[in-house]
């Protein structure tokens, strides 16, 4: 059974893409079909963090308008098996994307993968509405700011009002809260909301905090997926949640400054 | 081998001068006509006229269609149809024997800035149905109607470019997002086109910076256009419709002065100069 999951925030730049890229990357590496769909068309940048740019030759808007069809568009990853991306266009608007043209290409791509990721844009505009509508789980990546908190709790509203499966009366959309850019020492300094703060606004369960990482700009800067980088605390974050997805109980990490050696702490004016 | 038929039926496309009405009545519309070709006899002698219906009021007199017709003849026009209009005029003018003709766009303009006039030469239109009246792009056409990346068959590619008609040159950088379409005809950039642009041509491609969007040549599946770049760093090049991703393009060849051209179904990279 195939399951279409939006990744969305009602801010930008919180990590959509980055948590769409490892989100998928990590469903593929477990063996799961899985595709990626980049919803954010005139700005797309996931095909940049996947390291899949130079081999876009039609995006989702073509298939919609019929000059391609989904095969001639779907990329298939070089690193990992399983793993395909439908990449965005960047001449065309928003307005490209219709809501009949994305149910099409979401019925077809639910034939043949298990995991459909959806990177949606930010905001609570047309874009991002046709990525969320037509979601089974939706994942609300959120920063430790309050602005940010409350956008995305914007965006949970929509879900719970404006989603095919609020319209059909179904089950609700499941919704994760992926906690992204988080730096322990700053919360415990009162710089940066608490993720019970968080919890305590937004109500939904918890999927992963990610911690701030000079990795993920690097990854990302390289177009690799931050979860393949094992060394790296955001990309074993990523894996952890991936994990918690697919419904294991793993406990969180990274919610407390990491402890700093015997070494690092007599240096630390020197560093 | 000789054809039994004797004749062929081809769909093109011709230019044709409108006459957007302001008024139905010949008596009104005739001697001001005449007064203008007065003053240049030669211009309109013998021209096709299409009749624009878009201008005429609903609630005045019914237009006078056979009449304006027969005064148009007399002044060595030729009516042969009308165009845009309510569906009552349109039938007022088909009694009086006026071909319909689908609404095509704007682009001569007897009285606009000869500047504009000259931007916008007669497309040659290679395998495009049949209208009776077509514009040429504007001058950054961005959102231009579908300009495919996938050529559409051409029923027969005839050489893209006629005789006078000229490129469409682009000075500004093309950014992320930008796209540019030459209709029927060639395209000049002069600056740099970056990566997530697009600079697409019916006919050729010339990149006098460095090129590093998306380069499509022979859109409308001329085989013989061709790309050329002072430096060569594409994300896709595509002529009639067969391309190469940046991955499929030999790593020697990026950052050179280079020609690109179709040979058979195979795609060609020559080093220029």
């Amino acid at each position: 059974m195939s399951e279409v999951v939006v990744v969305t925030s009602g801010k930008g730049g919180v990590g959509k893409t980055t948590t769409s890229a490892a989100l998928a990357t990590g469903l593929a590496m477990r063996g799961h079909k899985t595709v990626v769909v980049d919803f954010d068309v005139g700005l797309r940048n996931l095909d940049l963090i996947m390291g899949c740019e130079r081999r876009v030759v039609f995006d989702i808007i073509n298939v919609i308008q019929g000059e391609a069809n989904l095969k001639q568009a779907l990329i298939r990853d070089k690193r990992v098996e399983n793993l395909w991306i439908l990449p965005a266009s960047q001449t065309r608007d928003k307005d490209a994307l219709t809501r009949e043209g994305v149910e099409a290409i979401l019925n077809e791509l639910r034939e043949t993968f298990d995991y459909i990721v959806c990177d949606s844009p930010a905001g609570i505009e047309r874009g991002a509405h046709l990525a969320l509508y037509f979601a089974d789980r939706a994942i609300v990546v959120t920063n430790p700011e309050v602005s940010s908190v409350r956008d995305s709790d914007r965006i949970l509203g929509v879900l719970a009002s404006r989603s095919k499966r609020a319209e059909d009366g179904l089950d609700p959309v499941k919704e994760h809260l992926l906690l992204t850019r988080y730096d322990a020492a700053r919360v415990e300094r009162g710089e940066m909301l608490k993720v019970e703060d968080v919890q305590d606004i937004l109500a939904i369960p918890l999927l992963g905090i990610v911690p701030e990482s000079s990795s993920v700009l690097q990854a990302s800067n390289q177009g690799v997926p931050v979860i393949l980088e094992d060394a790296s605390t955001a990309g074993r974050a990523y894996a952890d949640a991936v994990g918690r997805f697919l419904g294991e109980d793993i406990p969180h990490r990274f919610l407390s400054p990491e402890k700093k050696g015997l070494f690092s702490r007599l240096f630390r004016g020197a560093a | 081998m000789a054809s039994s038929q004797p004749f062929a039926i081809r769909g093109t496309n011709f230019n044709m001068v409108v006459l957007q009405l302001r008024d139905g009545a010949p008596d009104v519309v005739l001697p001001a006509l005449e007064r203008l070709i007065q003053q240049s006899p030669a211009f309109l002698r013998d021209s096709p006229v299409v009749l624009g219906l878009d201008d005429l009021k609903a609630e005045g007199r019914q237009p006078d269609f056979a009449g304006l017709a027969e005064g148009l003849r007399g002044l060595r026009l030729v009516p042969v149809g009308t165009t845009g209009g309510s569906g009552i005029l349109r039938q007022a003018a088909a009694a009086a024997g006026l071909a319909q003709l689908s609404k095509g766009q704007q682009l001569f303009r007897p009285k606009g800035n000869a500047a504009a006039a000259a931007e916008t030469p007669p497309p040659a239109a290679p395998a495009a149905p049949v209208a009776p009246v077509v514009a040429a792009p504007p001058p950054v056409a961005v959102p231009e109607p579908e300009p495919q990346p996938t050529a559409l068959p051409a029923a027969e590619s005839e050489p893209s470019a006629e005789p006078g008609q000229t490129a469409l040159v682009i000075t500004q950088p093309l950014r992320a997002g930008a796209r540019v379409y030459a209709k029927g005809r060639d395209v000049i950039c002069i600056a740099t086109v970056n990566p997530g642009a697009e600079i697409i041509a019916d006919g050729h491609v010339h990149v006098y910076g460095t090129l590093r969007g998306r380069a499509i040549a022979g859109a409308a599946g001329f085989e013989g256009a061709r790309i050329f770049a002072l430096n060569f760093d594409p994300e896709l090049v595509s002529i009639a419709g067969l391309y190469r991703v940046r991955d499929d393009l030999d790593p020697a060849m990026i950052g050179q002065r280079l020609l690109v051209s179709l040979q058979g179904d195979e795609m060609r990279l020559t080093p220029l100069g």
